[in-house]
């Protein structure tokens, strides 16, 4: 796409704000790695899942940069990515090894999966602080940290799905809401209901969750930089710039028109400019052309397509063990 | 079907090979990867990967011209598209011809034997005992690739990133119509019946027919065709290469100056060899005709460099077609230095070695957009896919190191010259000549 040099070219004004580069090499990388090649069992979801079939949708780049967008907008879980984690530091290394966690809870077997969690509980027990924007107490350990994270996920997922991926009935999106309560167990939620402290287990209750938690919602100059981090990606490698501008775009138009509100942007997925005209949120065929171009360039990092096979054949073989 | 898997593998036993590069790369994925709906088809060749596929296969005149990283998706790409499952492509040959294929053939092998780029090809033998190969199209692959390549903007900036040293422009249009005109298989074998009639009785070129009755937009029904695959022939002694080569030279030429047409693919995996220097030309998705108009400047350039010496008349009939702008500030001798390369193999009589360094060169100078000349070059679009196939030829006799007098070849093809034969291919092509003659008299 744009952009002249060759892979891995490094622009200079990224080095010097942004260290890491890179940022598609390692997500593919990331994702060779985390799907298991000899797995001990079918983890926590299995290959008859939804999980297994929405994480390896088409849409799934958009609800993974989604996520992170609504996420960042809670000031308590931002105050403890920024202050704690490398995330100002090299932030692809961030995206990469946040994109890790979810394929190998999602993929990988039990063991995995837990020792991935355990890893993650035990860098959250260190994640604690004041954050400098509320003046309020943190810490990552805190279930309603912890739920809103998992909350925003599992909404931004579904959301990037309906409207450039997979369409999922409502009791698919119920029991995809259902399923990845098990993630967030893992990480130290509560194994309860919504009303005891626990995660959402439907549609319903994770709208109902949205909704109760919008007031803690803020933005702050660390929401701004975060949003120009995500949105403008100096780390894409240059020729996908283009294609990454459209990702950031479809995201930032699937989200819910509260939170784009809150960031200042229109339907249209663009900053407004207030020009008065209805601003057109992008196509849900545009959009698809250009992830599909990403997924085959995708394709092309070692390893991907392999383990892309890997995912492929058990999902086969668990449909077919269904309908026999 | 179980009879007909047992009769399809038994006959397979005894069945000429096939299997193209990427067929035999797809035989090695597992059955159970098979494009089962289709869903599958449109979910891996959907979102502008078929077309990709497309464009990298017409945009690489060789693979040099392609960014690497391109290169490389492009051939991850390929390996990711597993062969429809039997049940589909039964399904599609049920929709198009009307009945099960165990109820149209006698014998059908429910396993594809090469893949297509946008179907598969499956071995059958007709009611009457007729030895087959049937194309069968991915269902919905027309669709799903005629509506990304709506998309021009994005099919822009592809052919960017995939050959950042071409001119885009000229491609782009070339590329949509030349991909829309590979769906349609009513085309395809319209194709291959024009050429298969004009190849009709010679000694050594043979294009298969086209069996009418089992062919439709989505299946293309035509004789089976036997021989070795182009990995195979290569270890064959030179002599047997040499006439191979000669055969693809005059079939590709003979057609262009005949038919006014090219067989746009010329792709290692569209041939079959046998010894004497015959070979099977399978393929004609990618055919391009050019108008008496559109030859000329060609034929003006071949006579004023290679006939007669004449460089400014070179260079009048290179900006009569558009290659050059006029009154470009390039010295005429520049020019000819800069294009002759393309000509080096008929500017003189003799026999001449086509090597893969030669071929790498022509390659190389075509897409040297850094020389003072690319500034006022360009390549009109009635000639995009021509290059291409012209460097693609080159490229595929280089590989084969094919010797012969191409010059005395070219002038009893050239209709300008019309040299008596110059080689003994060349004398058997004689009886084939005078029925052609016969016939055009008596159209």
């Amino acid at each position: 796409m744009g952009g002249s040099g060759g892979y891995g070219t490094v622009i200079p004004v990224t080095a010097e704000v942004f260290p890491g580069t890179g940022l598609f090499g390692r997500a593919a990388a990331a994702f060779a790695d985390s799907i298991p090649v000899d797995p001990a069992d079918d983890g926590f979801f299995g290959p008859g899942s939804v999980a297994w079939r929405l994480h390896a949708d088409l849409s799934a780049p958009v609800g993974g940069l989604r996520s992170l967008l609504l996420q960042a907008l809670h000031p308590l879980a931002l105050a403890g990515v920024d202050q704690h984690s490398q995330w100002r530091g090299d932030p692809a290394g961030r995206f990469a090894s946040t994109a890790a966690y979810v394929l190998t809870t999602t993929y990988g077997d039990r063991a995995a999966a837990t020792a991935a969690a355990d890893r993650v509980r035990k860098i959250h027990q260190r994640v604690r602080g004041t954050d400098p924007v509320t003046g309020k107490p943190y810490a990552a350990s805190d279930p309603a940290l912890l739920i809103w994270v998992h909350a925003a996920q599992v909404e931004s997922n579904l959301a990037a799905a309906a409207r450039y991926g997979l369409a999922l009935t409502r009791a698919e999106q119920d029991r995809y809401v259902a399923e990845m309560t098990a993630v967030a167990e893992l990480v130290g939620v509560p194994a309860a209901g919504l009303a005891e402290g626990g995660a959402p287990a439907s549609v319903a209750e994770l709208d109902a969750y949205l909704a109760a938690v919008r007031p803690s919602l803020a933005t702050s100059q660390s929401t701004a930089d975060t949003a120009t981090y995500l949105i403008g990606m100096p780390d894409i490698e240059p020729e996908l710039a283009d294609a990454y501008a459209v990702l950031a775009t479809a995201a930032v138009a699937s989200l819910p028109g509260w939170a784009r509100d809150m960031y200042g942007f229109g339907a249209d997925g663009k900053p407004r400019p207030g020009t008065g005209r209805d601003p057109v949120p992008p196509e849900r065929e545009a959009v698809r052309q250009v992830l599909g171009v990403l997924d085959a360039v995708y394709l092309g990092e070692p390893g991907v397509l392999e383990a892309r096979q890997r995912l492929a054949l058990r999902m086969r073989a668990a449909g077919q063990a269904r309908t026999r | 079907m179980r009879l007909a898997a047992r009769g399809g593998a038994r006959y397979a036993a005894n069945a000429p090979r096939l299997f193209a590069a990427a067929g035999e790369r797809r035989q090695q994925l597992r059955d159970d990867l098979a494009l089962r709906t289709a869903q599958d088809v449109a979910d891996t060749l959907g979102t502008m990967k078929g077309v990709l596929m497309k464009i990298g296969q017409l945009a690489s005149y060789v693979d040099d011209s392609l960014a690497p990283p391109a290169r490389r998706v492009l051939s991850r790409l390929q390996d990711s598209v597993p062969p429809m499952s039997p049940e589909l492509a039964a399904g599609v040959i049920e929709e198009e011809l009307g009945a099960t294929p165990e109820r149209i053939f006698k014998e059908w092998d429910p396993l594809p034997i090469a893949a297509a780029s946008i179907g598969q090809v499956h071995r059958a033998i007709t009611a009457d005992g007729q030895a087959v190969a049937v194309k069968v199209q991915y269902p919905g692959i027309a669709e799903t690739i005629t509506a990304d390549l709506g998309n021009v903007a994005l099919i822009r900036s592809l052919l960017k990133m995939a050959a950042p040293s071409q001119d885009v422009t000229a491609l782009i249009e070339e590329l949509r119509e030349r991909i829309s005109e590979e769906l349609d298989y009513v085309r395809e074998a319209e194709h291959q019946r024009l050429f298969a009639a004009y190849f009709d009785g010679h000694p050594t070129a043979r294009v298969p027919k086209i069996i009418d009755e089992l062919s439709t937009a989505r299946v293309i029904t035509s004789e089976l065709a036997a021989g070795a695959r182009y990995g195979e022939m290569l270890g064959w002694p030179q002599q047997e290469k040499d006439l191979a080569a000669e055969t693809i030279y005059r079939f590709t030429f003979r057609s262009l100056y005949g038919l006014r047409a090219f067989n746009g693919d010329p792709h290692p995996g569209n041939y079959l060899f046998e010894p004497g220097g015959r070979v099977t030309f399978l393929d004609f998705g990618l055919v391009k005709h050019f108008t008496h108009d559109e030859l000329e400047p060609l034929v003006h350039m071949i006579e004023a460099l290679c006939l007669h010496d004449d460089p400014e008349g070179f260079r009048r009939a290179m900006e009569e077609a558009d290659f050059i702008e006029p009154g470009a500030p390039i010295p005429t001798q520049d020019v000819v230095a800069h294009m002759s390369l393309f000509y080096d193999s008929i500017r003189e009589r003799g026999p001449r070695a086509m090597t893969r360094e030669y071929s790498s060169a022509v390659a190389r100078r075509y897409v040297d957009f850094k020389n003072p000349l690319a500034a006022y070059a360009k390549i009109p679009r009635p000639y995009v896919i021509l290059q291409r196939i012209n460097l693609g030829i080159f490229a595929i006799l280089g590989e084969m190191n094919a010797t012969a007098d191409w010059r005395g070849v070219s002038e009893e093809i050239w209709p300008f010259v019309q040299a008596p034969p110059s080689t003994p291919l060349g004398e058997a092509e004689g009886p084939w000549l005078a029925s052609r003659d016969t016939r055009s008299r008596s159209d």
